[in-house]
Parts: structure tokens; sequence; C-alpha cells
């Protein structure tokens, strides 16, 4: 491996710290004293902290959040999995139509869909509901996921499912024994980029949340509305720890780069 | 009646022929290879027989019984692939123990197989590890234990040693058909590799451009090839008269086709000549007893024994040579 130059470790360094500073930022400030948003100089406080437990509907906003992410992510996945092995295996009329519609969601503006998505809703019934949330979710991280369970659907050897059924595997056999164990890291990938996604998606869900069914971006987008004091700050900082510590445990567990980037089982 | 018979199989991509008109019988417990350049058509064929690829037209018949309305998993066949495809997340011993649980046969006595098979492919220490813990020559020896284990009615094997280096090729050679010999299975093999074809085979399917050009014992098919590709293909050749001589049958003699050593080389246990003659460049191959040779330059004569008919090369083979 060659050295990078000084010239190149500079500039490594100044990306890693624009990339950081709102962060760092962010975090300093949830410790400020004060009642608005100021970087903290002599005192630290963990007042802001404190008041998130008077605020029970950022917690619950938090856990829906959650939900919604793991949920919607799931389904798509679930819903990737057949698509991707069609699209990866056959050549059929409207292959390319289907490839497009499942990824039009990330060429529609989110604010779009969530105007759509509202009215939709309100028509039949399901208007500010975890059930709409979900479905919304569905719609907009589908592509990441289809995208993830694509590539390894793609980088599967078929000579290995033949070989099953040459051993007299049937369909059903080879797909839960070999194909699905197979391409589970592209799986767990394509899910975690999708979850990422809901858990951060603001533009749509906001149209489409009612006051129960508020996610922890919209609650927190809500609220600096009418509020200009810190709280917001305190809530992304806890985020962003939990994120931290959840990132460091996967890695611990899986390897992230493994997860992110879905290597399969037998990559060397 | 023959074990395995192709009649007439054809299979054509669009309008192209990968496989034309190919018939073949094939004993019980033969070794058959089908020999021939990247392309021609024998991994289509092979696939047909595993059902992996449906015939255009044609049939296949094993015991009298008609393959093609056998589903795959139902063929009871053997196949190694070229890169193996091994199970990557299953270790040794549960690859080639999948196909037994397949067929439903008790953990007991699937153990014992198992451990029988592995055995006999020398591989009974290994039986824990993951296929990527493994070199290719034993990744190798695992995709013939798992065809095998199940007792499967024909092994398919395609350029199984394709991948592996030159010395340990050898060595897989000798123990393939050693292990064929012993387990006795009916055994179909696909190579461009004709030295291999050659060392393994009771016969050789020889194919060209999706046809077959001769199909013969492999001693019978290099000294009477059929056609000017079989001749070529098998090793090196001399055209002289309309006839295929090798180059190792020709002698220096005192009278003969007169020429004169352009190159000579010396390897080891022969000497390779280049003639020039008047019927164009002549390759000789003569052994090293440690006589005096020709040397370079020099003027000679060449004799051979003129070749049994079936070594005459007639107008249509020469034009099916054309084109490869
Ligand atoms: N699925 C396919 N679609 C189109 N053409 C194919 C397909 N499979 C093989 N062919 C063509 O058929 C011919 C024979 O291929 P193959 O049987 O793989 O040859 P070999 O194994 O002898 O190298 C080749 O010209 C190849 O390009
Ligand atoms: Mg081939």
């Amino acid at each position: 491996m060659s050295k990078n130059g000084p010239l190149a470790l500079c500039y490594h360094a100044l990306f890693v710290a624009f990339m950081l500073a709102p962060i760092v930022v962010v975090v300093c400030v949830a410790f400020t004293p004060e009642g608005y948003l100021s970087f903290p100089t002599d005192h630290w406080s963990l007042r802001w902290f404190y008041a998130i437990g008077r605020y029970p509907e950022f917690i619950s906003a938090f856990w829906r959040s959650l939900w919604l992410g793991a949920l919607s992510s799931a389904i798509a996945v679930g819903f990737s999995v057949p698509a991707a092995l069609a699209i990866a295996r056959y050549r059929f009329a409207g292959r390319d139509a289907m490839t497009a519609l499942f990824m039009s969601p990330l060429m529609i503006p989110h604010v779009v869909l969530g105007i759509a998505f509202l009215r939709f809703f309100t028509e039949i019934g399901l208007g500010g509901t975890f059930v709409g949330l979900v479905l919304a979710h569905i719609v907009i991280v589908l592509p990441f996921a289809l995208r993830l369970t694509l590539a390894s659907a793609v980088g599967l050897d078929r000579a290995i499912e033949h070989a099953a059924v040459s051993l007299g595997a049937s369909e059903a056999t080879v797909l839960r024994r070999i194909t699905l164990p197979l391409i589970v890291p592209g799986l767990m990938s394509g899910w975690a980029l999708a979850f990422i996604n809901s858990f951060d998606e603001v533009t749509m869900t906001v149209f489409i949340a009612a006051p129960g069914t508020e996610t922890l971006p919209v609650r927190m987008f809500l609220y600096i509305q009418d509020n200009i004091d810190p709280l917001v700050t305190s809530v992304s900082a806890c985020v962003i720890a939990i994120t931290v510590v959840a990132l460091v445990a996967l890695d611990r567990a899986y390897g992230l780069e493994r997860l992110l980037i879905g290597r399969s089982v037998d990559a060397r | 009646m023959s074990f395995l018979a192709l009649e007439s199989l054809t299979k054509r991509f669009g309008s192209h022929p990968a496989v034309d008109g190919l018939s073949l019988a094939v004993e019980q417990g033969e070794f058959v290879s089908l020999l021939g350049p990247s392309g021609c058509g024998k991994t289509t064929t092979l696939q047909m027989i595993a059902g992996f690829v449906e015939p255009t037209s044609g049939a296949i018949r094993l015991a009298g019984r008609d393959l093609l309305a056998v589903k795959p998993a139902r063929r009871g066949l053997g196949i190694v692939f070229q890169s193996y495809a091994l199970f990557p997340h299953m270790t040794v011993g549960e690859n080639v123990s999948f196909g037994l649980e397949m067929q439903g046969v008790a953990s007991g006595e699937r153990a014992r197989r198992v451990a029988e098979t592995l055995e006999l492919v020398g591989l009974r220490a290994l039986a824990g590890r993951f296929p990527r813990q493994l070199s290719g020559g034993q990744q190798q020896r695992v995709a013939l234990a798992r065809a095998l284990v199940i007792q499967p009615q024909i092994l398919l094997l395609d350029e199984p040693l394709s991948n592996l280096d030159a010395k340990l090729r050898e060595e897989m050679q000798i123990e393939l058909r050693q292990i064929q010999r012993r387990v006795g299975t009916t055994t179909i093999l696909v190579t461009h590799d004709q030295a291999e074809a050659m060392a393994l085979s009771d016969r050789l399917v020889v194919m060209n451009h999706g046809r077959v050009e001769q199909i013969a014992p492999p001693h019978e098919a290099y000294e009477r090839p059929a056609t000017a590709f079989v001749a070529s293909f098998l090793g090196k050749t001399n055209l002289l008269d309309g006839a295929s001589v090798r180059p190792e049958k020709i002698q220096f003699a005192g009278r003969g086709l007169a020429g004169r050593v352009r190159a000579r080389v010396f390897q080891g246990n022969h000497w390779l000549y280049q003639v020039e003659t008047g019927s164009g460049l002549v390759t000789v191959i003569r052994q090293n007893t440690g006589e005096p040779m020709p040397a370079e330059g020099e003027a000679v004569c060449l004799a051979w024994n003129s070749s049994p008919p079936q070594a005459k090369l007639g107008e249509v083979s020469a034009q099916q040579t054309e084109g490869s």
C-alpha cells in the first residue's frame, strides 16, 4: 500500500472535520445551561437532558420511529427478495419497467409523495394512522432494500443452485437452504440502509403523521417551529449516542463493512 | 440396448446451433469424454443431460426411460461443476450430506456414508472445514464426493480439473480414474484438454461446432482420426498425400521423401525436428536412444508406413476444419 502524501493527509483531515463538525457542535450545544441555542463556554449543564423527561412525546416518538423503520424496512426487504431474484435471473417482458417502477421513489421528491399520501390515506381512511406511515415508508425505502438485495442476487453463482437441484432438492428447499442463506448478507445491508432512511425521513412523514403518530424527526421539527430552546439538541445528542453504541455493537458482532457493503459469507 | 442414449440431440440459441444432431450411446460403467475446443457445445450437451437446458429437439434415454420427462431434481445424476459450486455456508460434511438428506436417508446411515465417501476421496479429516478453507484440489474432491455419495446413475464432470495447476491436474487425473474404476459409475467428462481426455476415457467424442467429428477409443482416434480436425486436435500431425501421419511415425531413412533439417530441438526423451520437404514443412519426433542424430541443415530422407485406410481424409473433413 502506498503512503498518503502530506497534501492528501491534510485533505482527509479537513474532510473528516467537515463531516464531523455539525455533530460536534450539536452535541456541545446540548450541554448549554442557557435557555437558547448557545455554545457552552465556561459552564456545562445536563439541564436539557433532564428536560427530555418532561416531554414523554419525544420518548414515544423515538420508539415509534424505531418500530416504523424496523417494520417498513423488513417488509421492503421481504418484497425485494422475489423481485430481485426475478430481475437478476430472467429476461421477461416488463422487466425494465418493473425495475424502474421499484426505483422510482428515489426520483420523486418526498414532499410530493407526502401530499399524495396525505390525500390518498384520507380517502381510504388511513389518514394519520401508524399503518399509513408503514405503507408510505415501505414505498420510500424499497429502492434501497432492492438495490442491495439485487446486488447479492446477481452475484449468486447459479451453478450452486443447480448443484442442489441435481442432488434432489425441490425449488422450495433450494430457496430455503441455499439461495436465502447466501443472499442474507445483502438482505441485512438492504435492511440497514432502508432503516436509516426511514428513521431519518421527515419531509414526507410530516404530511401524513398525526398528533398520535409523530415520528421523532417530525416531533423535533414541529417543536422547533414553536420553541427556541436547546431541547432538540439534547435529543439529537441522545440519538447520536445511541447510534454510536449500535454501530460499535454491530461492528463487533458482524462487521460494519460487511453490513454496509453486503459482502457474502464466502467472499475471500 | 445402451445405458444412456442421446438421439439426434439439438440445441439452438436463437438460430445458432450450439449442439447439432448429436447421437451417442454410452454403456453402463463406461467413461466417455466430450472433447472439443471452447464453444463447441460440450457444456450445453451436459446441461441437457442434467436437465438445466432444454433440447430444441432430440431425445435422451436412460436405461430405456425417457429422461427429458424427468425433472432435474429427480434424475439422480451426480454433477461436478467447473466452479465446483460447493455450498459456501456449509461444512465439507454438510455439503456431502446434503444429497442424502434430500433422499431422506436416516441420520446414522447418512453419517456413515458421508464418512465412507470422504474416505474415498481422501478428505475424511477435513469434514468440519468450510469450502473457503480448502485448496482448489481439496474443493475439487469435495465436489466429487458430494456427487458420488448419492450413488448417481451417471456422473457428469464439466471441466473438473481445469482450475488446478498442471502438476495437481495430473495427480487428480490418475485419482479420478481410480475412483471411477472403484465405484464403477458411468461417467461423462467434458474437457477441452486432449491429453486429459485420452488419459481418462474409454471412449472419446470429439466435437467441433456442435457436431460430432468422431466417436472412438482414444488410441483409435489418435491412430486413425476420422477427420483432419480430429487429427490436429488430438496432437501434432503432418498431412502427407492427404493422410494424417503422426510425427513419431516418421523415420530418417536411406531413401524416401527428401528434405533438409530446418530446426531440431532436444526434449530429453525425444528430439523434435522440422524438416523442409517438397510436400511442405514436416514435423518429426524421434526417441532419444543416445545415437547421433541428423544436425540442422543436414539433408535427410523421411520414410513412414503407408497409413491404414481410415486415416484417408476426405474433402468433407478438410472443409470442416476451416473454421476452427
Ligand atoms: N444460454 C445461452 N444463450 C446463448 N448462447 C449460448 C448459451 N449457452 C451457450 N451458448 C452458446 O452455445 C455455444 C456452445 O456453448 P458451450 O456448450 O458452453 O460450449 P463449451 O462448453 O464446449 O465451451 C457457444 O457458442 C455459446 O456461446
Ligand atoms: Mg464449457
